[in-house]
């Protein structure tokens, strides 16, 4: 027996592929790195240092697109805990691209605030490697440790502005709504775990339900059971709040709304993006209970699109309009991802429209960035007025971002929403695809509305409030002009992005 | 000796689930709040340690450590939260944090 035991052992030290996760490694270093360099660094060359993580990201990422199909695509490793897929591959990049631009937002908006910098990068590179190994688990205490690593770092992100009263209350918001979604999806991640039971593998290893393939072989052999369903609805209740998708939107205005702009970017892009890449990997293992999901998952996607936009339309603020703006665009994915069961494009779809949403989200935060004041929390419509004449630059970028979140053609967005209707109606879901429509009619009033209070001077008698100059260096110059180029070229050719986001 | 059967302590934990949640939604402290959101936590310790017992897995145990890890590094975080408001606004009940609004 004790020789069986080491031989088992033997064989989960040697399935512990250290190479496979380099790049999350590699980020965890990165990050321990920068508060290094704070401590050794003289005080003078410490607005440098963000520098070295943006260096390293990009590198990161260059290593990451060289290396796409080199790792062991389909494996597991670590004994089962992670899976290496070409979806993982293609998180990973989202993932690794978005800290890459928070980044840069974060030396745009925290210059305007006085408070510690490199601790910031920290926590984000720190996140980022946590939500690039939550894309590639496989297995559900993988799934809690990395989700909650990605939750805590949240809290401290959306409270970083510690001495204004508004992100310590979205903090404290956010901290509540988020530990009782973790709450919820620890409690359904229990039941599922307790009615799997213990199942004895042909090499004579015990199997339990937290690994995804035998809780998914377990699901397949009973349906119906009730434990079962309640633990499915409970992880899903509990997914839904990191996406925002309705009911499980309340936090979203307020948080959006007092988190520092940069992490409010970060909210809005990557933790959304994290919450799908779970979703499509639970969903998967679920899948023999869509008799339960289908309908869910159907009512949860139509009154997250409604919802999203309605509240959206009578909004001042910006950060709480782009916020329920994305619970919409919440609601438009997730009917990519319900069509993704009967279709196989819409995977890709929804892989390209996350992409769109992440150039188009970032061009939009770029310009807030600039456009806040001292007051990160008030940012309203009004602020706007005038930003043609005053930095017309600032105003073409935004048109653009905008524009590709409202699915404007020619942009991004555009295709984006074309795909998923495309695969919505492939998959016959012709009543929510209806409903997506009227979501994206709505959408385009207040989205134009913020670009028309760009553009045109307000027919509102009242002086409007004097734009002052906005000083933009060359990096971010070149950051705004990359992506709006981006959301444009890809608009007209996806080509490459294209296959390689739908390509399995 | 007195054996407990499993559905005294599913029984027991859905229990305490359903306090913790109610409470989080219900109460107006922001510290019961906290405690509310702990015994959610402890909830599903409760459970996972019987399942483990009665699958005959030592998972369940295993990951009740990292649920306790977490939960530890969830209450530092949310008690400083909390601390730097009250120095802020000189109050913790929920009902007067509402500063954020359109």
């Amino acid at each position: 027996m004790p020789i069986d035991l080491l031989h088992q052992a033997h064989s989960a030290a040697t399935s512990n592929q250290w190479a496979a996760i380099f790049p999350e490694l590699a980020l965890g270093c990165l990050a321990l790195l920068l508060l290094l360099l704070e401590i050794v660094l003289p005080k003078a060359a410490h607005r440098h240092i963000p520098l070295v993580a943006l260096l390293g990201q990009a590198g990161l990422l260059v290593g990451l697109l060289c290396n796409f199909d080199s790792v062991t695509l389909g494996a597991t490793s670590f004994n089962g805990l992670l899976i290496h897929s070409h979806q993982g591959q293609v998180m990973r990049a989202f993932f690794l691209l978005s800290s890459l631009l928070v980044t840069v937002l974060s030396m745009i908006s925290l210059a305007k605030q006085s408070v510690p910098r490199v601790e910031f990068t920290h926590i984000v590179l720190i996140i980022t490697a946590a939500m690039m190994l939550l894309a590639q688990s496989n297995h559900f205490v993988t799934l809690f440790v990395t989700l909650e690593t990605v939750t805590i770092g949240f809290y401290i992100l959306v409270s970083y502005y510690r001495t204004s009263p508004f992100s310590l209350e979205a903090g404290l918001k956010y901290l509540i709504m988020g530990a009782l979604s973790s709450g919820m999806l620890l409690f359904g991640i229990t039941l599922l775990y307790g009615v799997a039971g213990r199942t004895v593998g042909a090499d004579g290893v015990v199997h339990t339900g937290f690994e995804f393939a035998v809780l998914g072989d377990f699901l397949t052999a009973h349906p119906g059971n009730f434990l079962a369903s309640a633990g499915i609805l409970l992880v899903l209740a509990g997914i839904a709040f990191k996406i925002g998708a309705f009911p499980f939107q309340i936090w979203i205005p307020d948080v959006y709304q007092g988190a520092p702009t940069p992490v409010t970017a970060f909210l809005a892009v990557a933790s959304k993006g994290a919450g799908f890449a779970v979703l499509l990997s639970v969903l998967h293992v679920f899948s023999s209970y869509h008799e339960l999901l289908m309908p869910v998952l159907t009512v949860m996607a139509a009154a997250t699109i409604l919802f999203g936009n309605l509240a959206a339309l009578t909004q001042q603020n910006v950060k709480r309009l782009i916020g329920l703006s994305g619970v919409s665009h919440a609601g438009f994915l997730l009917l990519g991802v319900l069509a993704s069961a009967y279709v196989p494009m819409a995977l890709g779809a929804v892989n390209f429209y996350l992409f769109a949403y992440l150039l188009a989200s970032f061009t939009v935060f770029g310009v807030m960035a600039h456009v806040a004041g001292p007051n990160d929390a008030e940012q309203e419509l009004d602020h706007y007025n005038g930003l043609m004449k005053s930095n017309p630059f600032l105003a073409t970028v935004l048109a653009v971002g905008l524009g590709s979140l409202a699915g404007i053609p020619p942009l991004a967005g555009f295709m984006g929403k074309l795909f998923i209707f495309i695969s919505a109606y492939k998959a016959g879901f012709y009543g929510l695809l209806g409903i997506a429509i009227c979501g994206v009619v709505i959408s385009i009033y207040y989205y134009f509305g913020w670009i028309k209070a760009a553009f045109f001077a307000s027919a509102d008698p009242s002086p409007a409030p004097e734009v002052k100059a906005i000083s933009i260096n060359w990096g971010a110059r070149l950051v705004l002009t990359a992506l709006a180029v981006l959301t444009i070229a890809l608009g007209f050719y996806q080509g490459p992005l294209g296959a390689w986001v739908s390509n399995r | 000796m007195i054996s407990v059967s499993l559905n005294s302590y599913i029984a027991l934990s859905v229990i305490l689930f359903a306090l913790g949640f109610l409470g989080v939604l219900i109460r107006r402290n922001t510290i019961v709040i906290f405690m509310c959101l702990e015994l959610m936590l402890i909830a599903s310790t409760i459970a996972l340690v019987a399942f483990s017992r009665y699958n005959g897995t030592l998972d369940g145990n295993v990951f009740v450590f990292f649920i306790l890890t977490v939960a530890a590094a969830e209450v530092a975080v949310g008690l400083a939260i909390i601390v730097a408001l009250f120095r802020r606004r000189q109050t913790i009940q929920v009902d007067a944090l509402n500063s954020l609004k359109d």
